[in-house]
């Protein structure tokens, strides 16, 4: 069931994703909302296209390479058997990027 | 913000029915666990496990940023550069700009122009990379030089050159003081063995061996030089220091006015004589008390010899006194002799063993104890040398007569040093040689003649070494144990020396060596100092100079009365 958002899957199939947006462009702040709305989005079709029972949620960050830090984390309380979730961070020479990919399990 | 309207659906999922099917009845519990637990048994349901899943974090670090306690402003707009100076440390470039030109360009330039500020790692690594390290080296001693000079660096030599020549040329016929190399850690305490200077070579290679052959000519450069101004100064073992090692070879520089050797190298055993290996611009060979030929290369790094000959029977046992590159550039041969009386023949490239040795015996009698060693300009068969017993012999390497040949007898005490007569002019005096002994004379010989030619009586103590002028055919320099240097310019007079000093606090003298211009003669005493002297006007040659240097050995003959010579005998050349 899980095989989907297996580790490897995540990284190729949302990395190739990103890459495709943002692959070869320095960070640009006035096409950065369209960046981030195109990551989820394609992301997102790509998820449903599987036609699994899941319910999924995409969250994408972009960040200026500044010179500042970045943390974050999560954590989820759910059916560890069904569900699962897939970060996959991204960079170039001027902005960092993380996808995360949560898929829960519909009940049948 | 947009608002993003997710224009995809879901597929088609069968909806939870909402607890209102005909089949259950809800009972409303106030405990929704129960609810859950009943709802999922009706339902069939398998239970749920709910538990947390693992934590997923997200990191970047932020970039470091180096800050300094201190700045420094640049009175001219600058950009910040990536190269270093080598000593100074990076300064930042100020937010805030005094200058109105700096904020101008400031504006100008675009945040792309600037060059991008190196990290800390990345100017370490390019401290630590090979090819920083190998400029650095380069540059350091160069800088060094420079520091050390305090006439101008940047002299255009093409203008006012004349002016400054003719002012030091005005310095007259006598010696003047010109340097003094000393090292406080290596010379100290010990006595100048030996001296040399770098032989001044020009090689034009006889092309027209390489035109009739097809094949490429295996041997090398048209033509190469070595540096005149290097010297080349053995030193014995300091007593005061029995850990440091007993030899010590260093060579000095002429040319800039540094006060360090620019190379420094020691052995185990105490050098007794060191020459610049001609033919060979980056080798030094040193004779030691012990025997053992040494040879140094200044292009390792190493401060120990390269090659060392086999301290057995068939090499030297005995202190080598006399080591002397002779030959041509292809056919070439160090020769040494022993204290011993023993002569070995190498090849520099093999010192494992000698090509050829001999016992130098006069007579079959015993072994002579060989103090010097000259061979004559442009003989690389014969040689003469000088015996403790203070005869001196002539010897040949090879032919019938191999060894030695004819003895001169003369000297009443060894012999400390021999000279054969090199300047090259229109008559040739390369017969004539000096010598110079602990009897308090030097003497001039001819090899025609087994008797000294003249005697020069001038010293009132041990006469420690004589040499030839390269250039000047009547010239020779002798120096003494009371730190006297003489220069005898037989044209002017034979009786006492032309001219004369004294070392400044009168050490004894151990060596003397002409520099390969003939202008400088450098003088090693035995405190471990090399004191060099420039000769003006005395030691530059003259074209009448050679005849009537001609003039002057006939009547020394003359002079020297007719029942003392013997008649001349005459030696296989």
């Amino acid at each position: 069931i899980m095989e989907h958002l297996g580790h490897e899957y995540c990284l190729k199939s949302h990395g190739k994703c990103i890459e495709g947006i943002i692959g070869g462009v320095d960070y640009s702040q006035n096409k950065v909302n369209q960046w981030t709305a195109s990551i989820v989005e394609h992301t997102l079709t790509q998820l449903v296209k599987q036609g699994k029972p899941f319910k999924y949620i995409v969250n994408c960050a972009v960040m200026q390479k500044s010179g500042a830090g970045l943390h974050t984390a999560n954590s989820c309380y759910w059916d560890t058997t069904t569900d699962g979730s897939c970060t996959v961070r991204w960079e170039n020479r001027t902005m960092y990027c993380v996808v995360s990919v949560f898929a829960v399990a519909i009940a049948l | 913000m947009r608002v993003v309207n997710l224009a995809c659906s879901l597929p088609p999922v069968p909806c939870v029915t909402p607890p209102a099917a005909p089949s259950r009845t809800l009972q409303w519990d106030t405990d929704p666990s129960v609810l859950q637990l009943q709802a999922d048994s009706e339902l069939g349901r398998r239970t749920h496990r709910l538990g947390p899943s693992k934590i997923t974090q997200v990191d970047f670090l932020p970039r470091e940023v180096v800050s300094y306690c201190k700045e420094t402003q640049t009175p001219l707009a600058a950009h910040q550069s990536e190269d270093e100076e080598e000593e100074e440390e990076v300064t930042e470039q100020k937010a805030g700009p005094e200058n109105d030109l700096q904020e101008e360009e400031e504006s100008k330039d675009t945040k792309e122009g600037h060059p991008r500020e190196l990290t800390e790692e990345e100017k370490q690594q390019v401290l630590h990379s090979e090819e920083f390290l190998i400029f650095f080296d380069r540059s350091i001693r160069v800088m060094e030089r420079a520091l050390a000079e305090d006439s101008n660096i940047f002299f255009d030599y093409s203008g006012r050159d004349l002016e400054e020549k003719e002012g030091d040329l005005q310095g007259g016929s006598s010696l003047s003081l010109n340097r003094l190399f000393y090292d406080e850690h290596w010379s100290k305490h010990r006595v100048i063995t030996c001296l040399d200077w770098s032989p001044q070579l020009y090689h034009p290679l006889l092309c027209s061996l390489s035109l009739s052959h097809l094949s490429p000519v295996s041997t090398l450069l048209s033509s190469y030089f070595q540096y005149p101004e290097l010297l080349v100064a053995s030193y014995n073992n300091n007593e005061d220091a029995p850990h440091e090692p007993d030899g010590v070879a260093l060579v000095w520089n002429m040319k800039f006015k540094k006060t360090t050797p620019e190379y420094i190298y020691h052995c185990q055993s105490p050098v007794v004589s060191v020459g610049f290996a001609r033919f060979h611009p980056n080798l030094l060979v040193g004779g030691t008390y012990s025997g053992q030929i040494v040879l140094w290369d200044n292009r390792s790094h190493r401060r120990t010899p390269v090659q060392r000959t086999p301290l057995s029977a068939a090499a030297h046992t005995h202190p080598v006194y006399c080591v002397n590159v002779v030959g041509t550039q292809n056919a070439n041969n160090l020769i040494t002799v022993s204290t011993d009386g023993r002569m070995c023949s190498w090849n520099l490239d093999m010192l494992s063993q000698p090509q050829e040795s001999m016992e130098l015996v006069y007579n079959k009698s015993k072994p002579v104890a060989v103090t010097g060693m000259a061979f004559p300009t442009g003989d690389v068969n014969n040689y003469i040398v000088g015996s403790e017993e203070g005869t001196v012999y002539t010897a040949s390497r090879h032919g019938s007569k191999a060894g030695i040949c004819e003895m001169f007898e003369g000297h009443q005490g060894p012999v400390t040093g021999i000279s054969c007569h090199s300047a090259v002019g229109p008559v040739d005096f390369s017969h004539l040689f000096v010598t110079s002994s602990f009897d308090w004379t030097v003497k001039l010989w001819s090899t025609k003649q087994n008797k000294p030619l003249y005697s020069f009586e001038d010293n009132a103590d041990y006469v420690y070494d004589v040499m030839w002028s390269p250039v000047h055919p009547s010239l020779f320099a002798a120096v003494d144990g009371m730190g006297r240097l003489d220069l005898w310019n037989l044209n002017n007079d034979t009786e006492v020396p032309t001219a004369s000093v004294t070392i400044e606090g009168a050490p004894a003298l151990n060596r003397v060596r002409w520099a390969a211009g003939g202008k400088e003669v450098a003088v090693g005493d035995s405190e471990g100092r090399v004191w060099i002297y420039d000769v003006g006007e005395l030691a530059v040659p003259h074209s009448e100079d050679w005849a009537h240097f001609g003039h002057t050995l006939m009547e020394i003959r003359a002079n020297h009365g007719d029942g003392e010579e013997e008649g001349p005998v005459e030696l296989a050349t």
